[in-house]
């Protein structure tokens, strides 16, 4: 089984293009187009949380706080435009900075004070939850839901000449500012991890801190950079929840998908690219299970269907688990191949000498 | 002329484990000069180059460059004065290509993004200068180790060092590698850079260098020309006629093969064999020794005889039975006992107290549990008996066992492992770090169980205590067994030819003309 | 002495991480508008203070006025008049005392399964569809059309077995739905962390569907399911054994707090005297020492998964069999499960620190919550938790700080009169 894995992996590998090929054309044809046009639109805090959990990792420290920075920007983005009249792309700067102040902080915490980390992220996400629902009531004296008229949703921008384009022009075109941001901070993300100075010292932080320190890198200063940069994503990604979608903000409106987001980029081995489709995956997953619950003569339960991206998400992270089992179990495969084989003529030239 | 690098006087005593690791050591080397520094196990080089480095800060002495005295505090003074260090483990990133990790942190870059084609080719022409070529778009991960050495020694030139530490270079090469990087040494030096390399095996030090510094337990015992001075006398001058360790013990008498491996292939880390093709066989009532240079594959062969590692190919079998692929807890009911090399993570668990540590071996069977209950005072019993038979100084039963000294923690794992006559005892550097009274204390033991009729395999870097309690001496080389010699056939010398990788008929014909 | 000397070591940590975390906390309330002594004053007093509460003092001793209508001194916690709120904290407590235990048993195997909060739901809804399923079958094959009328010995009977089924169901439940994560941590090394969050996430929304379709018993409006059968019923003391005594009038405290002091207990024998305990908690220690002894380290830490899992089962049972008696839409927020997380990370997974702090944590939420009858919103109780969880984390910085300020003062005092002129900065 493993031996055949290995001889015909081209071939595999193929088959599994061609496969997500084949499921993609099913997918753009086989379904009505605004259903598309919903997941590009409901991938982007996946793929900005995915960002985020890739530019920290890639650092050497797991973001496991991501939600609770989500989190923070929906509720920053909702309460700055808030009977202040302000344009709401102001909302999701503000949003962006709050969650970079959060990953600073958080950073801190790890890097210089040194708290476990899992138990910083708890204590991180359960106080943002709280925070932000506490000052919904105090300040605007909001029951779990926080809305109002002057919070106004990031307007929608139909790109020239690409919305003229025949089918894909409804595809590409027709989302708010932080939809497109996010595919441009995709590619930012990817230029800036393997082109720039800085993404190459930050990924020799987190590949071999001893090579990067042996060099005279400053690897606590990189993690601290990686981890502000990690929040300020992931405070966009919250003000897209916020002020892209219905102009409100909800008690613990992440609903996990900062612990998705972080699923989306270890299935894409932490590489930018295959997390931005695989987050568009995700985003597939959420419009199809708001698209069946819309349509009554489809007898499926809704909240079964709301939790299609959970269980995707645990797919998902045994997939990747698999793989890297598989390529553990080939290695030690082939290497005792190898090396038995040269061992083997070792000895019978052994054998043979001694005779 | 003055000396490209001097140090004087360097002393450096670590209070923690108490060994004085330099005293009073000086070295001076000549721009140009290949100049060798050799020395037994914890003799205290790799210190000394800390020190150069500025790993370590030195407790006393100076250091000069070119005649200057400077001050080396952190790895950043040293490759500002020129010093360049090739560590033994290489501190690389293996997702990196070759230019990338040799241009790391000094890549050419404008406004902060990186111009890959003239990193490569800056790389390029370092690599041809120096006649070393690579492939600068290589990714590490993907290229041998000696082109990964080969990397870390054009990062430092890259960063212009005129003095290069080499620290054990050979010690992970292959043969072809190990004349390769010699040349490549050779013609550095041509080229004006001046090399400091580490090492004990005495035969590259003939080849490679001009003068070779000597060092034994800590102090500096001469430098002498390389042509000057022959193997032997390098090897009796790294040795010493220090006291060897005196062991009363009676002739051994064997009996029947209890363990016996039969061409094994163990993965190292990193895909390389560590073991290829070791084959042994220990009787009962004799101790078997392994003697090797450190980093030989010693650690994984006993890794794998205790079960702690899959076996690729070859075979273990003990007592008659066929053990290869059982689990380490069938092993030790079988009567394996196993005294690890690192008693602190792996011997013992410091979290816990001494009840719970001595019976980790043993509290799956009566008295110490009954039915899945733990019975809590046999085991107290057998913590006492251990405490009071091993006479293991301010342990007390129930009591954490964190803050007790390295000597007392290895009676414990001695106590715990010696339990029910063990038909085999595999012990693993069973000495390291420990005072002479506990040494003393752990040879006596190893004998005793011998006379019992117990098989023991001893595996040790230390020469003297090989010597001192083996009945036959296995050496080990880059993973096989290259020789086993009864005791009374072999000299240290011969010991450490073998060891640094000559054939035995070699080692046996330059033991000869030493004695004629 | 020397557990004396253990016990106010292991305390002093987590105490001053409540104050440093009431102190930061403070801010918050000052941000709200209101005062920081006043509202933990009451917010103490609502949590864990006797029927007249004003200050921190009532909450140990305070006045009353008796029958006769003289003014007494009292203590409090003893005090019952109109149901003492110390049963009620106890009631609340209760689930939380078997999720903490859940979580400690499984980081005491080097697990960091997060998993509680979907085990629970998974035990409570099996019970919550047991509890009033299994008493209609035996009715139907006992030929009884009104339970009313039901034979008294029948009734007796099934009010045995059918509890004990039904917390042995959910704890079965609660054990599969952390096996599932376990197993593939230990066959695949898939980070539990991260796949039991999602679990609890699927366990909400799984929950979400059962109550509002299948099981839904009616069209309140709130999705609810039907309310177990009396013989199903773990009665609480107020309404069984204890009718008469004030003390427990306000408060379904019942027989499930026993089974978590039971549970308790049994989780601290298993872990120190049951060879299973002994090797993971072995594993947890060091893996490699474990590996080196011979012990099987994926069966015990999968053991303890399951046991961890079963635990939390049996909190949802206790939670509906004995509190609420059905299962309404929003239970499934209600973080018990991650509650019992933070009282484990807390109390240091010890047994007895799991016994005081998860009241305390109860009691807290209890005060904050009935706060917000005041203009002061229930998360307050959260934000506390978070920061004290915080502070206490940070133990080792704590300890330094304070090691290097009493090394400070000691040296200034010895060497205060030496002016180094190179300045050696200590």
């Amino acid at each position: 089984m493993i031996a055949l894995v290995d001889k015909y992996q081209r071939q595999l590998r193929l088959l599994v293009i061609l496969f997500g090929l084949a499921l993609l054309l099913l997918v753009m044809f086989g379904l009505p187009i605004n259903v598309l046009q919903s997941s590009i639109r409901l991938a982007t805090p996946y793929v900005l949380g995915a960002m985020a959990a890739i530019v920290a990792s890639r650092a050497g420290v797991l973001n496991l706080a991501i939600d609770g920075m989500m989190l923070l920007g929906a509720f920053i983005a909702v309460a700055v435009l808030y009977k202040t009249g302000l344009d709401p792309l102001v909302g999701a700067l503000l949003a962006t900075v709050a969650g970079g102040v959060l990953g600073l902080v958080f950073a801190v915490l790890y890097l210089r004070i040194r708290i476990n980390l899992v138990i910083l992220a708890l204590a991180v996400n359960l106080f943002i939850v709280n925070a932000t629902v506490f000052f919904m009531r105090t300040q605007y004296g909001a029951f779990g839901t926080l809305a109002d008229p002057s919070i106004r949703g990031l307007p929608t921008i139909e790109l020239p000449f690409i919305n003229q384009l025949p089918y894909l022009g409804s595809l590409l075109s027709g989302y708010n500012a932080v939809v497109y941001l996010s595919w441009i901070l995709a590619a930012v993300v990817w230029v800036v991890l393997f082109r720039t100075q800085f993404g190459r010292h930050l990924r020799a932080v987190g590949e071999n801190k001893e090579a990067a320190e042996s060099v005279g890198i400053n690897i606590t200063r990189v993690q601290i950079f990686a981890l502000t940069f990690s929040g300020m994503l992931a405070g966009l990604a919250g003000a897209f929840l916020s002020i892209g979608v219905l102009s409100q903000f909800v008690e613990n409106m992440t609903g996990g998908r900062g612990w998705i987001a972080i699923t989306v980029s270890l299935f894409a081995l932490e590489q930018p690219i295959p997390a931005f489709f695989t987050a568009l995956f995700f985003g597939l997953s959420e419009a199809l299970s708001f698209y069946l619950q819309s349509r009554p003569e489809i007898q499926l339960p809704p909240d079964l269907l709301l939790a299609i991206p959970q269980i995707a998400t645990i797919a998902a992270l045994m997939i990747v688990a698999l793989r890297v089992r598989a390529g553990v179990l080939l290695k030690r495969r082939n290497f005792a191949a190898q090396f038995g084989k040269e061992l083997d003529k070792l000895r019978q030239g052994q054998f043979v000498g001694g005779d | 002329m003055t000396n490209a690098l001097e140090m004087r006087h360097i002393r450096k005593y670590f209070p923690s484990s108490g060994v004085l690791a330099c005293d009073d050591v000086n070295l001076a080397v000549q721009k140009g000069e290949v100049h060798a520094i050799v020395g037994e196990n914890g003799a205290g080089k790799t210190t000394l180059m800390s020190i150069l480095y500025g790993l370590v800060t030195p407790d006393e002495g100076e250091i000069l460059v070119n005649g200057t005295p400077v001050r080396i505090g952190h790895p950043h003074d040293a490759i500002q004065q020129g010093i360049g260090m090739v560590h033994q483990h290489f501190k690389l990133v293996p997702s990196f290509t070759i230019a990338e990790n040799i241009m790391l942190g000094l890549e050419p870059n404008r406004v902060g993004f990186i111009d890959g084609a003239t990193e490569a080719e800056n790389v390029r022409q370092l690599a041809e200068s120096f006649g070393l070529p690579v492939d600068p778009n290589a990714r590490v991960k993907d290229i041998s180790v000696g082109i990964q050495q080969r990397v870390e020694i054009l990062k430092i030139l890259q960063r212009n060092a005129q003095i290069l530490i080499l620290d054990e270079p050979t010690a992970v090469l292959t043969p072809q590698e190990v004349s390769e990087l010699l040349t490549v040494v050779r013609s550095l030096a041509q080229a004006g850079r001046t090399i400091l390399f580490i090492t004990h095996k005495l035969a590259e030090v003939k080849a490679v260098a001009d003068n070779v510094s000597i060092m034994r337990r800590g102090k500096s015992v001469g430098t002498y020309a390389t042509h000057g001075v022959s193997i032997r006398e390098t090897a009796n001058l790294m040795v010493g006629r220090v006291v060897t360790l005196q062991v009363e013990k009676t002739a051994a008498k064997p009996g029947a093969v209890v363990l016996s491996a039969d061409h094994l292939l163990v993965a190292g880390t990193g895909g390389i064999p560590a073991v290829f093709g070791a084959s042994l066989e220990v009787r009962s009532g004799e101790i078997l020794g392994i003697a090797g240079v450190s980093g030989n594959g010693q650690t994984e062969l006993v890794e794998a005889l205790v079960g702690l590692r899959p076996v690729d190919q070859g075979t273990i079998t003990f007592l008659g039975q066929d053990i290869t692929h059982n689990t380490v807890r069938e092993r030790r009911g079988a009567g394996v006992a196993h005294i690890p090399e690192d008693r602190m993570i792996m011997g013992l668990n410091l979290k816990t107290n001494l009840d719970e540590n001595v019976v980790v071996t043993s509290y799956q069977h009566e008295p110490y549990s009954k039915r899945g209950f733990l019975q809590l005072e046999p085991i107290r019993q057998l913590a006492r008996d251990i405490v009071e038979k091993f006479s293991v100084r301010s342990a007390r039963v129930g009591e954490e066992i964190r803050t007790l000294s390295g000597g007392n923690l290895q009676k414990i794992v001695l106590g715990r492992e010696l339990k029910g006559d063990p038909k085999l005892i595999i012990a693993n550097q069973p000495t390291r770090g420990l005072d002479v009274g506990s040494i003393e204390f752990v040879h006596k033991t190893l004998i005793e169980e011998r006379d019992k009729g117990a098989a023991v395999l001893l595996v040790s870097v230390e020469l003297d205590e090989i010597l001192a309690l083996s009945d036959r001496i296995a050496v080990m080389f880059a993973g096989k067994i290259v020789a086993v010699l009864d005791v009374k056939d072999v000299t240290e010398e011969k010991l450490g030819l073998l060891m640094a990788g000559s054939s035995l008929e070699h080692a046996e014909s330059a033991a000869e003309k030493a004695h004629l | 002495m020397r557990l004396l000397r253990r016990a106010v070591d292991s305390l002093s940590i987590p105490l001053i991480a409540i104050v440093l975390g009431l102190a930061a906390s403070g801010v918050f309330v000052i941000i709200a508008g209101a005062q920081p002594i006043d509202t933990y004053q009451r917010l103490f007093c609502e949590g864990f203070g006797p029927n007249p509460c004003a200050t921190f003092g009532d909450l140990l001793f305070t006045q009353v006025e008796t029958e006769s209508g003289v003014l007494q001194t009292v203590f409090s916690p003893t005090y019952g008049a109109g149901g003492s709120r110390i049963a009620l904290v106890l009631e609340q407590a209760t689930p939380l005392i078997l999720t903490a235990l859940s979580a400690a048993v499984a980081f005491q195997a080097g697990m960091f399964s997060i998993g509680m909060d979907g085990q629970f739901l998974m035990g409570a809804i099996t019970v919550a569809f047991l509890g009033y399923w299994l008493p209609d079958q035996i009715y139907l094959l006992a030929g009884v059309t009104d339970p009313e009328t039901a034979p008294q010995a029948l009734l007796t009977i099934m009010h045995l077995i059918i509890p004990a089924i039904c917390i042995a169901a959910a704890m079965l439940a609660g054990a599969i739905y952390s096996w599932i994560p376990g197993y593939i941590k230990i066959k695949l090394n898939v980070n539990e962390l991260i796949s039991t969050i999602i679990f609890n996430a699927i366990a909400v929304q799984l929950v979400g569907w059962l109550i509002n379709f299948p099981l839904r018993s009616d069209l309140n409006n709130i999705a609810r399911t039907r309310r177990i059968d009396d013989t199903a019923w773990l009665v609480p003391f107020n309404r069984g054994i204890f009718q008469d005594v004030e003390w427990f009038s306000g408060a379904r405290l019942g027989v499930g707090f026993l089974i978590a002091l039971v549970a308790a207990l049994l989780v601290w024998y298993y872990l120190k005297r049951t060879t299973a305990g002994y090797e993971q908690r072995m594993t947890r220690g060091s893996s490699l020492f474990a590996r080196f002894g011979g012990i099987p380290t994926g069966r015990a830490a999968l053991r303890a998964m399951i046991i961890s899992g079963a635990l939390s089962g049996l909190a949802g049972a206790i939670a509906i069999l004995g509190v609420e008696r059905r299962v309404i839409d929003g239970f499934q927020a209600s973080g018990t499960g991650f509650d019992g997380v933070l009282v484990a990370i807390l109390s240091k997974e010890s047994i007895i620190g799991i016994l005081l702090f998860a009241p305390f944590f109860a009691g807290l939420n209890l005060g904050a919550t009935n706060l917000q009858f005041g203009n002061l919103p229930r998360q307050l109780g959260g934000i506390i938790i978070s920061f004290i969880v915080l502070f206490s984390a940070m133990e080792d910085f704590i300890r330094a700080r304070l090691i290097s300020l009493w090394k400070r003062r000691t040296l200034l005092q010895r060497t205060a009169p030496v002016d180094k002129p190179d300045g050696n900065a200590v």
